[in-house]
């Protein structure tokens, strides 16, 4: 029986509520409890606890850290007492971390990490521990329990079945979460660690999912209803994604009807922005950036084998709110009455060229209603449709209604 | 001075003619060169950028080293003055072109003259100007009229209505009658 963790575990706990105990004496008097009274290990812990707490005039030591609590409950800065199965171990990214993963029960699931000072048993994948006095804290925005040397850790024997709540996607929050979602886009790597990135939809939302390659991991398949379980939800720039590698993902029978949370807007297109009209876009596959007049690319380079594009950068304005909106070929088609090829034509045939484009296509949409709807990225709506506003006889009765009830 | 993240460009107000005409007080937000300027509208909101719909009746070309253009339009309620010179030459050159009688949709910001026999004047300074339709101007009435009830709705509440009620002593029920003569000239 090593005394020294022991005596660490009960000055952190008091040291947490403020008090300054003399490690010396608790190491004194547990080793009185056990060596001469023969009282066994916890209850001479709970003891010298119980007893330091009383001495130095705290309260709530002890039974905060030993009352089971449920982890979804858990918040960060508490110390907690939790029981449960190992769902999830992913490789240390640093030396001093001995072991990370997510611990589950039947309420939730959270991610875990082991420091290498603390000594700790290495937990098994599948296991079921009960975990005394370890802390939580917040790591990116997300609670976190951590396992330090005043943390016991004992084996449960136990295989309770563990089912993960379902969460919607509209609801995630930073942490682990388990979905039931389909696979609605697969998009083009863009990191050599990468597997597979795509989005995923249920019936609340959508969402980005990545998979880091790594042994034993399968690609999703596109179009495909998956339950994946224990999934872990990062926030970067006040976006989340899902990373897979964390979870067990089966495939579900069934469909979803994916839920579009899409942004509508209604207003005047205030101003249409330069860089709008026809463009060239850079043909890297993969790229696909736009060119300047003189054919370069920011990465590729003069690139005289660029391809034609149609686009519309603009401000759409409600009279409260002023939205960047970033309308694509199609969409820009239908608006300004005219096609890509025959906006090429008459850009390689008019002495203003691709100057004339962006006139016509100003002209045609500049102050005029519309509502747009589609998906906010960055501060820019991406509009997916576009219609315009028609004139409602029974807007402008109610208007009337408005403004004539309260005159008279 | 904010962040280049935090930029967010000014909403156009819908304002009525007759209202804008009535705009008098003019202030600076902050204290630097670059800060900008707002109106207080009587209904009881700042703006610097407005966006009129109407019909251009009339259309100068004016000064001879600084070119200029000035032009007038209506809607419902009244006339505005627009001016586009050569510090907005985009604007100066779509107004150029188009021929009264028209519909033009004008994004522009309010801004305040005294003349020199003491009266004051306000204007719009163009930034943009396009020709548009009939229905787009019915569109606009309506929507001038929904955001000016919202802020007659909401008058008294906020800072910028209290402002406006100081240097206005603004009569809420006016505006709701100007709001209804401008919508019963839309035909249905």
């Amino acid at each position: 029986m090593n005394l020294s963790e022991v005596t660490e575990r009960i000055s952190q706990k008091l040291e947490a509520k403020g008090a300054q105990p003399d490690r010396q004496k608790i190491e004194s008097r547990l080793h009185r409890l056990i060596e001469e009274f023969g009282v066994n290990a916890a209850e001479a812990e709970r003891t010298v606890t119980a007893d330091l707490a009383r001495e130095h005039n705290v309260t709530g030591v002890g039974n905060t850290s030993t009352e089971l609590r449920p982890i979804s409950e858990i918040v960060p800065g508490e110390w907690v007492t939790i029981e449960g199965k190992i769902v999830a171990l992913t490789p240390p990214v640093s030396p001093s971390i001995a072991q990370t993963g997510i611990i589950a029960d039947s309420s939730g699931a959270m991610r875990f990490v082991t420091w290498t000072r603390a000594n700790a048993p290495a937990m098994e994948y599948g296991h079921w521990y009960r975990i005394e006095s370890a802390v939580v804290d917040e790591y990116k925005g997300a609670p976190n329990l951590k396992i330090h040397s005043g943390t016991t850790i004992s084996q449960m024997e136990r295989d309770a079945p563990l089912l993960p709540s379902i969460t919607p996607i509209a609801e995630l929050k930073p942490g682990v979460g388990s979905v039931r979602a389909k696979v609605i886009q697969d998009w083009e790597v863009t990191h050599d660690r990468m597997l597979q990135t795509g989005l995923l939809g249920d019936e609340t939302g959508t969402i980005k999912f990545v998979i880091w390659k790594e042994e034993n991991k399968d690609k999703l398949d596109l179009d495909a209803v998956y339950n994946i379980f224990y999934a872990t939800v990062d926030e970067y720039n006040g976006r989340l994604s899902l990373a897979l590698n964390t979870a067990m993902y089966i495939t579900d029978e069934g469909d979803i009807e994916v839920g579009r949370s899409e942004t509508e807007a209604r207003g005047a297109l205030v101003h249409v922005a330069p860089g709008s009209g026809l463009i060239k876009r850079c043909p890297v596959e993969g790229c696909n950036r736009t060119l300047s007049r003189q054919n370069y690319c920011p990465v590729h380079e003069i690139q005289p084998e660029f391809r034609y594009d149609l686009r519309i950068k603009a401000v759409l304005d409600d009279g409260v709110r002023a939205r960047n909106v970033l309308m694509q070929r199609d969409i820009v088609e239908t608006l300004a009455g005219i096609t890509l090829e025959e906006a090429i034509q008459i850009a390689e045939t008019n002495p203003l060229g691709m100057d004339e484009i962006f006139y016509r296509i100003r002209n045609a949409v500049l102050g005029r209603y519309y509502t747009c709807s589609g998906n906010e990225f960055g501060g820019r709506l991406l509009v997916n449709s576009c219609t315009p506003v028609t004139f409602e006889p029974a807007e402008l009765a109610a208007l009337l209604n408005r403004a004539g009830g309260e005159a008279a | 001075m904010k962040p280049q993240s935090a930029f967010e460009r000014e909403p156009a107000r819908r304002v009525f003619a007759s209202e804008l005409r009535e705009t008098r007080y003019q202030f600076k937000d902050g204290e630097d060169e670059k800060s900008p300027t707002y109106v207080i509208l009587p209904s009881g909101i700042r703006s610097n950028r407005i966006f009129i719909v109407g019909t251009l009746t009339e259309k100068q070309r004016q000064g001879d080293q600084n070119i200029y253009y000035r032009g007038r339009v209506v809607d419902p309620t009244g006339t505005f003055f627009i001016m586009a010179g050569s510090y907005q030459p985009e604007a100066m050159q779509q107004l150029a072109r188009i021929e009264p009688p028209a519909f033009v949709a004008v994004v522009g910001k309010p801004s305040l003259y005294t003349t020199p026999d003491g009266a004051c004047l306000v204007s719009v300074r163009v930034e943009s100007i396009s020709v548009v339709d009939r229905e787009t101007r019915d569109l606009w009435v309506l929507d001038t009229a929904r955001e000016t009830l919202d802020r007659l709705d909401a008058f008294g509440t906020t800072e910028d209505s209290k402002k406006a009620q100081e240097e206005y002593g603004t009569r809420p029920e006016l505006y709701r009658k100007i709001v209804y003569d401008a919508l019963s000239q839309v035909q249905l």
